[in-house]
C-alpha cells in the first residue's frame, strides 16, 4: 500500500515539474502577443493585465510609424537569405573536397578546421568589422554578409552526412563519366537533402536573429536588421511597453512560423549535430 | 584517379578564401593589435601596456568576475533542470513531439524580443513576476533596477534560454540509448530512480560532457542576453558588466582597440583553458 | 584477331605509402570476349588489382594495356570500361531507368534523352528488368539491382565488364542462378570481362580461365581444370576443390615415401609424372577426396568419425596423424561412424609438394 501513494506522489511530482517549466517556457511568448495589443494603461496597472479589453491591432500601425520596421524586415529577409544560399553553396563544395577527393595537405586542412571550430565568434568580430570598415563596407548588405559565406561549423556538419553515403557511389560516378561538378550537383546534393535543409534552415534563423554583427557593422536606420531596430526602438520607445511587445511579437512571428512548419527538420538537425560531435 | 588531386583546392577555394580573410586573419590581427595603442586609424606598438592596463583595471576584473559567477551557476543549473526535464518527458509523457516542440522555441527566436518580455515581466514596479510573489507573501525585489540583483536576473533569464537546445540534444541522446537495458532492469525490478542513476545517467555522461562544454564557451561569450534584459547597458551601474560587454566598450565606445584585443585574448585563453580542464574531468569521470 | 590478348598487365605492382605491398608483381592477360575470373581469398589483391585496371587505383610499378594502349595515364572515365559493384552503388534518388540512363547524360559523350533512353531501355531487356523502369533501388531485391548495376555497366558499350564479387551478397540459390546469367550475357553481348571473387567453385563454373591470387602474386594462371587437375603449387591445391585436398604428411627416404602408418615404393608413382630426382626430406602427399577408395588391404587404416550424407555421395571423416581428412565413396558402399575401415589412394591422381609449397609430383 505505502508503495502505491509514493508512486502516485512521484508522478504527480513528474507532471507538476514539466507543467511548470512547460508554462515558464511558452508563457512570454503567449504574454508577449497578448501585451502587443494592450493600451498603454493596460500595461501598467497593477494587477498585470494578461488579456486585453480590446485588441489594439493600432499598435502595431504605430509600431510601422515610429521605425521602419518594414524596412528591417527586407534587410533581415535579405541577409538570412543570401548568407543562406551563398554559405549552402561553399559549405557543399568544400565539404565535398573534404570527403570524397584526396589530396596533399587535406589533414593540415582538417586540423586548421577542427581548431578554428574552437575560436569564438565573438574574438573575432571585432577585427571583422575593422575589416570591413576598411574595405568602405560599413552600411551595406556586402558588409553584413560578407564574413559569413561560409561556414565551418557546416561544413563539418555536411561532412559527416556526406560520408555516410558509401564511396562506391562516387567512384561509380566517375565511371559512369561524371566530372566531379556533375556529381556534386546530380548525385550528392539530391542524395544529402535533409541534411542540406536543416543547415538552410538552422543558417537562415540564426542569420534573422543576428544581432552584434549588425551592431558594429551598421549604424544607419535604414540598414538596420529586426533586431538591432528592435532594440533601439525599445530605447526609443520608452514606457510604450505595448509598442515593444508589439514590435518584439513582430520581430519573432516570423521564425516561429518557420520553427513550427519544419520542427522536425530543425530539431532532428539540432540533434545530429550533437551525436557527431 | 589521382591520389593527389589539385582540383580538390578548386572546391575549397571559396571556403578556404573567406576563411583566411574572416576566420583566420582576424585571429592573428586580434592578437597583434593586443599589442598596439592608439585609435583604431592610428595604431602603434606599445608592448604589454594593454595587458598591464586590464590587469589593474577594476572594470575587467569586474566583468570577469560577472561572466564567471554566471557561467558557473547559470550553467551547472540549467544542466541539472535539462536533465530531469528530459528524463521525465521521455519516460513518462507519450507526446514526446509536442513537448519537445514547445521546448526548444527559446532557441529559435531572437533574444532581443524575448528580452523586451522578460524585462516587462521583471519590470520591479509593474511587471508580472513582482505580482506573484506578492500574491503569495514573497519579497518583491527590483530585479532590473538593483545592482545587487542585476547577475541573479541575469542567471534568470539565462538559465531559460538554455534550456530548449540542452532538453533537444539530451532526448535525442536519451532516444539511443538501447531500450533492452530498461527491459532488463524492469525485469530484476528496478524503480525508476535506480533506472535513472545506474543505467540513464552513466549512458549520458559523453553528451553531458557536450552540453558542458558548449554552454560554459557560450556563457563565457555572453552579450546579446545582456544587451537584451538591461536595453543596452551592462545593467545598473555595469552591475552586470560581462567579459564581451567590456570589450565592445573599449573597443567602440571608449576607443582603445588595443586594450579591447588584449582583453580578447586573455578571454579566449581563458575559454581554452577552461574547456581542457573540462575535457580533463570528463575523462576521469568517464573512467 | 580473337587469339590477340585484348588486356595485357605487366608487371604490375601496388606498394601503398605505409609500405604495404598489395600487389608485388603481377603478369597477366586475356583474350577478347574472354570471361575471366581472378579468384582468391581476402586480401590476395584481386580487388586491388581490378580497381587499378579501372583507373580507380593508380600502380606504383607496371603497366596495364587495353588494345594495345596503355592506360595508365587514362582517367576511370576515359577508359571506357563497365564497373559492377559489390554493393551495386545504384543512385538511390534515381528510378531504375534513371541510373541506368546516366552514364548518358554525364560527361564528354552526351546523348539527347530520347536516345539515351531507348539505349537504357535495350539494355534493361538484356538483363530483364524492364518492368521496374520507374521503381526506386531501395525497393529492389538484391538481384534485380545487381541487374540494374549490371546494365547500367554496359550502356555505354564499354569495351571492357569489371565485376567486383557481384554474386556474394546474394543467397546460394540466387548465387547459382545469376551466375549463369551473367555468363550468356556477357558472352552473348561479346565483352571481355574481368570478375572478381573469393568462391572457388563460381569461378570453376563460369570462367574461362582462372587467375588465382594469393599475397599480391598470381599463384596459376590457367582454365579451371587445370587449376583443379594439374596446381602449381600447394596452395593452389588447397584452395581448388570442395572438399578440400587432404594432405599427408611424408619423408622420402630411399626411394620410399612414408607417412604415419603407411609407406610405398616410388615407384608406384607415374614415371611420367616424376622429376628427374626425388631428394630425400619431408614433403606433403596431397590427394583429392574423390580419389581415396574403400579397400579391404588399402593404405590408410583409420576409424571412421563421422560421415555425411550429401545427397550424391558419402563424406567419411577421419582422423590421419592428427589431421582430419576425408574420403568420398559411392552412397550405396555402407560405411558407418566408429567403422575401422582401409583406404587405397589412387596414386596417379595424387600430388607431391614440398615444405615450400612447390610440386614435385
Amino acid at each position: 500500500m505505502k508503495q502505491k501513494s509514493k508512486f502516485r506522489w512521484g508522478m504527480i511530482f513528474v507532471y507538476l515539474f514539466i507543467a511548470i517549466f512547460a508554462i515558464v517556457t511558452v508563457f512570454p511568448f503567449i504574454y508577449m502577443i497578448l501585451g502587443g495589443l494592450m493600451s498603454y494603461q493596460e500595461t501598467t496597472t497593477i494587477p498585470p493585465t494578461i488579456i486585453p479589453k480590446n485588441w489594439n491591432w493600432s499598435n502595431y500601425q504605430k509600431v510601422f510609424q515610429q521605425a521602419p520596421f518594414a524596412r528591417y524586415f527586407l534587410n533581415t529577409f535579405i541577409t538570412a537569405s543570401v548568407t543562406t544560399v551563398v554559405t549552402l553553396f561553399t559549405s557543399v563544395l568544400g565539404a565535398f573536397a573534404m570527403t570524397s577527393l584526396k589530396f596533399k595537405g587535406k589533414g593540415f586542412v582538417q586540423l586548421v578546421f577542427l581548431s578554428l571550430l574552437m575560436v569564438p565568434g565573438e574574438a573575432i568580430i571585432f577585427t571583422n568589422y575593422n575589416t570591413i570598415a576598411q574595405l568602405g563596407l560599413l552600411n551595406t548588405y556586402l558588409g553584413l554578409v560578407l564574413p559569413f559565406l561560409t561556414s565551418i561549423f557546416y561544413m563539418y556538419y555536411l561532412q559527416s552526412y556526406f560520408t555516410a553515403i558509401s564511396p562506391t557511389i562516387y567512384k561509380a560516378s566517375k565511371i559512369d563519366g561524371a566530372s566531379d561538378w556533375e556529381y556534386v550537383w546530380k548525385i550528392l546534393v539530391p542524395m544529402s537533402k535533409g541534411g542540406l535543409v536543416t543547415v538552410a534552415l538552422l543558417s537562415f534563423i540564426s542569420g534573422w536573429n543576428s544581432f552584434l554583427w549588425p551592431l558594429l557593422v551598421t549604424n544607419e536606420d535604414s540598414m538596420r536588421l529586426l533586431n538591432n531596430g528592435l532594440s533601439s526602438f525599445a530605447n526609443d520607445a520608452g514606457a510604450q511597453t505595448q509598442l515593444q511587445l508589439a514590435a518584439a511579437t513582430l520581430t519573432v512571428l516570423p521564425v516561429l512560423i518557420i520553427y513550427f512548419i519544419f520542427r522536425k527538420q530543425i530539431i532532428n538537425g539540432v540533434v545530429r549535430n550533437d551525436l557527431k560531435a | 584517379m589521382k591520389e593527389n588531386q589539385k582540383k580538390a583546392w578548386l572546391f575549397l577555394a571559396p571556403s578556404l578564401v573567406l576563411i583566411t580573410l574572416f576566420s583566420i586573419w582576424p585571429i592573428i590581427r586580434a592578437f597583434l593589435m593586443s599589442f598596439q595603442g592608439g585609435p583604431l586609424i592610428d595604431m602603434h606598438f606599445n608592448g604589454l601596456q594593454n595587458y598591464k592596463y586590464i590587469f589593474v583595471d577594476p572594470e575587467f576584473w569586474r566583468a570577469l568576475k560577472n561572466t564567471a559567477i554566471y557561467a558557473f551557476v547559470a550553467v551547472p543549473v540549467a544542466l541539472v533542470i535539462s536533465i530531469a526535464l528530459a528524463w521525465f518527458i521521455f519516460s513518462k509523457i507519450k507526446h514526446t513531439a509536442f513537448f519537445e516542440t514547445m521546448f526548444f522555441m527559446p532557441y529559435v527566436t531572437s533574444t532581443i524580443a524575448i528580452g523586451i518580455v522578460f524585462r516587462y515581466i521583471f519590470n520591479g514596479e509593474y511587471g508580472l513576476l513582482n505580482f506573484l510573489l506578492k500574491a503569495v507573501h514573497l519579497p518583491q525585489p527590483d530585479w532590473l533596477d538593483n545592482p545587487s540583483l542585476s547577475l541573479v536576473s541575469l542567471i534568470i533569464f539565462g538559465i531559460w534560454s538554455s534550456l530548449a537546445f540542452n532538453i533537444v540534444i539530451l532526448m535525442g541522446a536519451l532516444r539511443n540509448i538501447d531500450p533492452n537495458y530498461y527491459v532488463l532492469a524492469n525485469m530484476y525490478g528496478a524503480s525508476d530512480k535506480e533506472k535513472f542513476w545506474r543505467i540513464t545517467l552513466p549512458q549520458l555522461v559523453p553528451t553531458i560532457a557536450f552540453l558542458l562544454t558548449v554552454n560554459i564557451i557560450g556563457a563565457f561569450k555572453i552579450y546579446t542576453q545582456v544587451y537584451a534584459l538591461f536595453n543596452g547597458q551592462a545593467g545598473i551601474g555595469n552591475s552586470a558588466m560581462t567579459a564581451v560587454f567590456y570589450i565592445y566598450n573599449k573597443f567602440q565606445i571608449v576607443g582603445t582597440p588595443g586594450v579591447a584585443m588584449a582583453a580578447t585574448v586573455v578571454l579566449f585563453l581563458f575559454i581554452l583553458f577552461v574547456t581542457y580542464l573540462q575535457r580533463k574531468l570528463m575523462k576521469k569521470v568517464n573512467s | 584477331m580473337s587469339n590477340d590478348n585484348f588486356i595485357e598487365v605487366k608487371q604490375l605492382e601496388k606498394t601503398y605509402e605505409n609500405g604495404y605491398q598489395a600487389i608485388k608483381s603481377v603478369s597477366f592477360s586475356v583474350k577478347k570476349g574472354d570471361l575471366v575470373c581472378l579468384l582468391g581469398p581476402s586480401g590476395c589483391g584481386k580487388t586491388t588489382t581490378l580497381n587499378m585496371i579501372a583507373g580507380l587505383l593508380n600502380p606504383t610499378g607496371g603497366d596495364i594495356i587495353v588494345n594495345g594502349k596503355s592506360m595508365l595515364d587514362v582517367e576511370p572515365k576515359d577508359r571506357n570500361i563497365g564497373y559492377v559493384f559489390q554493393n551495386y552503388a545504384l543512385y538511390p534518388h534515381m528510378t531504375v531507368l534513371q541510373n541506368v540512363m546516366f552514364p548518358m547524360t554525364v560527361g564528354k559523350n552526351k546523348k539527347s534523352k530520347a536516345e539515351a533512353q531507348k539505349i537504357a531501355e535495350h539494355f534493361m531487356e538484356l538483363t530483364h528488368i524492364e518492368d521496374l523502369a520507374d521503381q526506386k533501388p531501395g525497393k529492389l531485391s538484391g538481384g534485380q539491382q545487381q541487374r540494374v548495376a549490371i546494365a547500367r555497366a554496359l550502356v555505354q558499350e564499354p569495351q571492357i565488364l569489371l565485376m567486383d564479387e557481384p554474386l556474394s551478397n546474394l543467397d546460394a540459390r540466387l548465387r547459382l542462378k545469376i551466375r549463369e546469367e551473367i555468363r550468356s550475357l556477357v558472352k552473348e553481348v561479346g565483352i571481355t570481362t574481368l570478375f572478381v571473387t573469393h568462391d572457388q567453385e563460381e569461378a570453376l563454373s563460369i570462367g574461362d580461365k582462372i587467375i588465382l591470387f594469393h599475397e599480391g602474386v598470381i599463384q596459376q594462371d590457367d582454365s579451371g581444370q587445370e587449376l583443379y587437375l594439374n596446381p602449381n603449387n600447394q596452395f593452389v591445391a588447397n584452395f581448388i576443390g570442395n572438399p578440400v585436398i587432404d594432405n599427408f604428411k611424408v619423408r622420402v627416404e630411399d626411394n620410399n615415401i612414408i607417412g604415419a602408418g603407411f609407406s610405398f615404393s616410388v615407384s608406384e608413382l607415374t614415371p611420367s609424372r616424376l622429376p628427374e630426382s626425388l631428394e630425400d626430406g619431408e614433403y606433403t602427399l596431397a590427394i583429392r577426396p574423390e580419389n581415396l577408395s574403400l579397400d579391404e588391404d588399402g593404405l590408410l587404416n583409420c576409424v571412421v568419425d563421422d560421415v555425411e550424407l550429401i545427397g550424391r555421395e558419402r563424406v567419411v571423416k577421419f582422423t590421419h596423424d592428427n589431421l582430419q581428412e576425408r574420403a568420398l565413396i559411392d552412397l550405396e558402399q555402407d560405411v558407418n561412424s566408429g567403422d575401422k575401415i582401409s583406404l587405397n589412394m589412387n596414386l596417379n591422381r595424387a600430388f607431391l609438394f614440398k615444405d615450400n609449397g612447390e610440386r614435385v609430383y
